[in-house]
């Protein structure tokens, strides 16, 4: 990579450590390091929570899904609107008039202490999990595109993000999501200009050509419990991963608890209902249009190059085979687009979708080839937006690119390790072992943890590099409990609701997930937060039928 | 419920209703 990109990443580093330790200020002691001492205005925080939600996965896998099977995947949002509007009259007010500094906390009020260290326990272990997915898959896709060891990429996104975590607290995390919301969202218009631009043909043409292959089928209305990406299971199972999501995920939770006031809670989480789904659809229309670029010129017949060089290296000759065949049918969808781009004829389209079918069948003996050679997963989506940045976009780019992807981790990661920091200190550290601790002696607490959870998170990165399609381990760890803990909330919800009928109810609803998920495993994850929250609402409840119902109260 | 909170409510649905109209637009007009 060039110099000047390099200089573009060092200098966005230098600027969001730098304003971390800036940050510091602010956190003298326990609500100004885990809350900003509520203090954060609404758009801050309604940034910071887009930002937490856009991590490098999405960035450059969300991209490539978009390469490879179109813009479908936008349905997965099409609950999140409706949850943000049910969390804002529901949970929300709930959460921030309690004064709590986790949700959990909030359990321990309406409930007892068990169900509050469950959920928390929970939390701490799928988002523990997840906060390494999370570093791993840029780490990665960056060690195979430099030809780095993955230590150093896991720690070139690690590092600097648990210093300025560590240091300046949730104020210094939701500042710098806000610059970092900035950085990836210029980084995606300034890709898409580019892309439109290098278009052989005029744009309109060009989707005709990519329309053709299905890739800008959007809605697909059948109802399906094994397919993930439908309307329906997007409105349904979309609206109950998200009502868990945004409303009993201390990472997500911490964010609005900092806001100033209930309102300003509540505007923060509508600034995600207003923008998800247009960037959402915008970022998959990017993989679309890289789909079209690499149409009209030559595309790698492996984007992973460290697969690509092991497959050349291993079998020669098969290789030398696959990439003669490929540059042939390279060859042919390349004019058969552009006739098709010129030409209305519907023929024209069946050509193209046929020569295009035929260079995706060579993709696929070249995937399976490397899968052999290598010993490893070969599915290379995640590599496709990288290479196309490094390899063809003017100077410059690739920097601003690699800033983005280093911005969307770190955002993502800064959040969920400030938010494990304040469930280990306040429903562990604090409820537990020392309950009189004093506000500086918690403050140093939360920052040994917010440490500790980042090497922990940099050790399951090194890990979870082998785990395979990386979107879908990022959103499986949540899903198994999720649901159950949302149903936990709802419960709260209801007046009879007794403490023993939430805690046996959530125990119910995580092992029905879980007999779901081993027992019939073609069912989409999807479905398993409507599973969760519905058995322990049902199960819960009539157990609070018979038993006495728990009224809430001051800790 | 706020008179504020219920009109950025609306407004959060006329913002959806739209992107979803122009998805669907799209997807008419590209997909055969």
């Amino acid at each position: 990579m060039h110099w000047i990109n390099w200089v573009i990443v060092v200098v966005y580093l230098a600027v969001v450590i730098i304003d971390g330790l800036r940050r510091t200020r602010g956190t003298k002691d326990i609500e100004g390091y885990f809350l900003a001492g509520r203090t954060l205005p609404w758009w801050a925080v309604g940034l910071s929570v887009m930002a937490t939600q856009i991590s490098a996965v999405t960035l450059i896998g969300t991209t490539g899904q978009g390469a490879t099977d179109g813009m479908r995947f936008v349905q997965f949002y099409f609950g999140l609107p409706i949850a943000m509007v049910l969390l804002g009259v529901t949970i929300v007010p709930f959460l921030h008039k309690a004064k709590v500094y986790t949700a959990y906390e909030f359990l321990e009020r309406r409930f007892d202490p068990r169900t509050r260290s469950l959920t928390s326990l929970l939390f701490l272990l799928s988002r523990g999990m997840s906060c390494g997915t999370i570093i791993a898959a840029p780490g990665v896709v960056l060690s195979a595109i430099f030809g780095w060891d993955l230590i150093w990429c896991v720690l070139l996104i690690g590092l600097p993000t648990v210093i300025y975590t560590v240091l300046g607290g949730v104020e210094a995390v939701a500042w710098a999501d806000v610059k970092q919301m900035v950085v990836i969202v210029g980084a995606l218009l300034a890709i898409v200009v580019v892309l439109v631009m290098r278009l052989p043909v005029p744009l309109d043409d060009a989707l005709r050509v990519a329309g053709s292959t299905g890739r800008l089928r959007v809605f697909d209305f059948s109802f399906s419990l094994t397919e993930t990406y439908t309307f329906w299971s997007g409105i349904l199972g979309g609206t109950f991963l998200m009502l868990s999501y945004f409303g009993t995920d201390q990472s997500q939770v911490q964010r609005y608890l900092a806001a100033r006031s209930v309102d300003e809670a509540r505007s923060s989480l509508l600034m995600s209902a207003y923008w998800k789904i247009p960037l959402q659809a915008l970022i998959l229309l990017i993989g679309v249009l890289v789909f079209l670029f690499y149409t009209f010129s030559p595309a790698p017949l492996l984007y992973n190059p460290r697969h690509d060089a092991q497959l050349r290296e291993k079998q020669p000759a098969e290789y030398a085979m696959l990439e003669s065949r490929y540059t042939a049918a390279l060859s042919a969808r390349d004019q058969a687009a552009r006739d098709a781009a010129a030409s209305s004829a519907p023929g024209a389209l069946e050509n193209f979708t046929q020569q295009n079918a035929s260079v995706e069948s060579v993709r696929k003996e070249a995937l399976d080839a490397a899968a052999k050679a290598t010993g490893e997963s070969s599915r290379d989506v995640n590599y496709i937006i990288p290479r196309l940045v490094l390899d063809h976009l003017p100077l410059g780019f690739a920097g601003i690119f690699l800033a983005a992807v280093l911005a969307a981790a770190m955002s993502s990661i800064a959040a969920e390790l400030n938010s494990l920091s304040t469930a280990s200190v306040v429903d562990f550290y604090q409820r537990w072992y020392r309950p009189n601790a004093g506000s500086t002696e918690l403050l140093n607490a939360g920052k040994i943890a917010t440490a500790l959870w980042g090497v922990f998170a940099c050790v399951v990165a090194l890990y979870a590099a082998t785990l395979g399609s990386l979107i879908e381990v990022v959103n499986r760890f949540g899903s198994f409990f999720y649901g159950s803990i949302l149903g936990v909330f709802m419960l709260a919800m209801i007046k009879r609701s007794s403490a023993l009928g939430a805690f046996v109810g959530l125990l119910t609803g995580m092992a029905a997930v879980a007999a779901v998920s081993f027992g019939a495993p073609q069912v989409s994850f999807l479905w398993y937060n409507v599973i969760g929250a519905v058995v322990v609402v049902v199960v819960g409840y009539l157990l609070s039928l018979v038993t006495p119902a728990t009224k809430p109260r001051e800790i | 419920m706020s008179s504020q909170f219920r009109s950025t409510l609306l407004r959060v649905l006329i913002i959806q209703v739209v992107a979803l109209i122009l998805l669907w637009l799209l997807q008419s007009r590209y997909t055969a």
